[in-house]
């Protein structure tokens, strides 16, 4: 059974325009155009008990809205989703115990309080037994080599810090569905890649199901195998990571680098589209189908190649191009 | 239970933080009684012995006793509630396996206590201040019914205050309301003044509505301007109010909920 089912799974918010203005105010005040944001329409997708599934799309796209609904806070205004069994919106504490939902927008750690004591409220919230509670939290700590911060106010912590504090919060009663909302937004490279490590590490001891958003492709490239993208409220992707780059990038790189004097741009300018040139290196870029002929046609050409690669184009560079085409 | 212990537990933590806001708070606190009392020796001096059945010495101890309860009772739980909706937060409460209802009382009782005892300790200052001026009632009876009377009026309040939150899913500037719904209330508990001096009528629609028992009415019953009889009726009152209340606050919240989760768009 897929831990997560979600069909044709819709959500509009009502919203009102006001005219800018004070006479706009004034009318808005009489009277109120009613309007509809289709924030997620038609959205199916389903996700595997113990995959790690990256949820992308650009901003407004209604990823978060799409968590929401996955974690039982807004209702759906159509179709339906199902996590491990349960319909969210039910909020049963059978569902609400086995599935946790961490914001970087937004805490669940008390700003005024030490993480420890948020930690002992969940406990008892959770009705987590002494003897797992002591297991799991000593885990988690060690795991993230906070100890030492513990016992200080929350709001006197850095971002990472609060952050990998977040993730023990809810991590603490062992869910076996995560949801994730942008968890390494405005942090370092460095604490980012500590929250990275940690989710893989994590996903593959517990086998623990998680669907993570993230603006970042590093966190995307690193822990997802396999991506779903939405753009204004519909899915336009889902598939393995390296599908994406095949299905969406036509083109290939191919990077060569020159021995000796170098070379002349003109003489690499015939086999494709410079990307980047200096007389010892070069990218250049080439229909997918071609990648290898050009390579050939390099090698065999009276250049002076030292080494050849042909790599994939960024993910990145796909990722900008899908959300700009669609 | 566990639940509702630990929680106040470590909201009653976290306000020791905040030892310094809560004691520059009692310093205004302090200040508005005394400046009550000075203000109705005044009053006194101009008009004589007795205005609308109170002495002087009962005006005094009425300001007294009344704000020493009414700081046993108060709380400022509609502040919280409406953050909470308004800025969202309410969404990690809703995943959560407890109730909204349950952690956010649990959470405010022990949030205010430490400023409540802080309260009850610089009020009983102040009463030690006007020592010659203040009236004893010892009679054990009455300080049974009056004990009841403070209770129901501390949960009457916080579901009141809870409800007064609500208002939050509705409307996003919030602050204005509140601070209105505040005065209103704290016009009709006779914090401001003895009720008894308005119109029979109107003191008497007061006995009915619940804000008049945390202040005026355990204040009266205190100077034993109104007897035990009515202090039991009272209490019956607010039991009513209490159940009322109950009864409004789930209606609310759900309508509430269903507008915060967009049911029905
Ligand atoms: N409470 C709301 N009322 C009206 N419209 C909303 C509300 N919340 C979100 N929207 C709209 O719904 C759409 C999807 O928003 P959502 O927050 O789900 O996007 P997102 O993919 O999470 O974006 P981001 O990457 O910026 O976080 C946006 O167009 C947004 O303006
Ligand atoms: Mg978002």
């Amino acid at each position: 059974m897929a831990a997560i089912e979600v069909n044709n799974l819709s959500r509009a918010y009502e919203y009102y325009r006001k005219e800018p203005g004070v006479l706009g105010s004034l009318k808005a005040f009489v009277h109120r155009e009613k309007l509809y944001a289709h924030a997620v329409s038609d959205v199916s997708f389903s996700v595997e008990e113990g995959e790690l599934v990256g949820f992308l799309g650009p901003n407004g796209a209604g990823k978060t809205t799409t968590l929401k609904m996955l974690s039982g806070i807004l209702h759906p205004s159509g179709g339906e989703a199902k996590v491990l069994g349960f319909t969210p919106y039910k909020r049963e504490k059978a569902y609400q115990k086995q599935f946790a939902l961490v914001m970087g927008q937004k805490n669940q750690l008390v700003p005024d309080l030490p993480a420890m004591e948020t930690f002992i409220l969940n406990k008892e919230i959770y009705e987590i037994s002494d003897n797992d509670f002591h297991k799991q939290s000593e885990e988690l700590i060690e795991l993230f080599d906070i100890r030492d911060i513990l016992d200080i106010q929350v709001r006197k912590l850095s971002l990472g810090q609060r952050m990998k504090c977040e993730l023990v919060a809810a991590l603490l009663h062992q869910p076996k569905v995560l949801f994730l909302d942008e968890p390494t937004i405005g942090l370092d490279v460095v604490a980012q890649k500590n929250i990275r490590d940690f989710l893989k590490k994590y996903n593959e001891k517990k086998k623990i199901t998680i669907l993570i958003t993230s603006h970042y492709m590093e966190d995307i490239k690193e822990l997802c195998e396999r991506v779903i993208i939405i753009n204004k409220g519909k899915k336009i992707f889902d598939g393995k990571l390296k599908k994406l780059i095949e299905d969406y990038a036509p083109y290939k790189l191919i990077k060569v680098t020159f021995t000796g004097e170098g070379v002349e741009k003109y003489t690499v300018e015939a086999f494709g589209t410079i990307e980047e040139f200096s007389p010892y290196s070069c990218a250049i870029r080439v229909k997918r189908e071609e990648a290898k002929q050009t390579a050939i046609r390099l090698l065999s050409s009276p250049l002076p190649v030292d080494d050849i690669l042909i790599d994939e184009m960024k993910v990145d560079d796909v990722v900008r191009k899908i959300f700009s085409e669609s | 239970m566990k639940k509702f212990l630990t929680i106040v537990r470590a909201f009653w933590q976290r306000s020791l933080t905040y030892r310094f806001t809560i004691l520059s708070y009692r310093l205004g606190e302090i200040g508005e009684t005394i400046v009550l009392i000075l203000m109705w020796s005044a009053v006194y001096e101009g008009q004589g012995e007795v205005i609308k059945g109170f002495t002087l010495q009962e005006m005094m101890t009425y300001i007294l006793v009344g704000n020493f309860f009414n700081v046993l009772i108060r709380n400022f739980l509609a502040e919280v509630v409406g953050r909470d909706i308004r800025e969202g937060r309410l969404s990690m409460f809703l995943v959560r396996p407890m109730g909204y209802f349950s952690y956010i009382l649990s959470q405010e009782v022990g949030r205010i206590s430490v400023s409540t005892m802080m309260s009850v300790l610089s009020q009983a200052i102040v009463i030690a201040f006007f020592w010659r001026a203040f009236l004893w009632n010892f009679d054990l009876l009455y300080l049974l019914v009056l004990v009841l009377m403070l209770l129901l009026a501390f949960f009457t309040e916080l579901l009141l205050s809870f409800l007064v939150g609500l208002v939050a899913f509705w409307i996003d500037e919030i602050d204005g309301i509140y601070s209105t719904i505040e005065r209103v209330r704290r016009f009709f508990s006779g914090g401001y003044f003895p009720l008894s001096l308005l119109p029979a009528a109107l003191a008497q629609i007061s006995f009915f509505l619940p804000f008049s028992y945390s202040f005026f009415v355990p204040a009266q019953l205190y100077l034993k301007k109104i007897d035990l009889m009515t202090g039991l009726q009272g209490l019956a009152v607010q039991t009513a109010w209490i159940l009322l209340l109950l009864l409004a606050i789930r209606l609310v919240w759900k309508r509430g909920l269903r507008r915060y989760e967009g049911v029905g768009i």
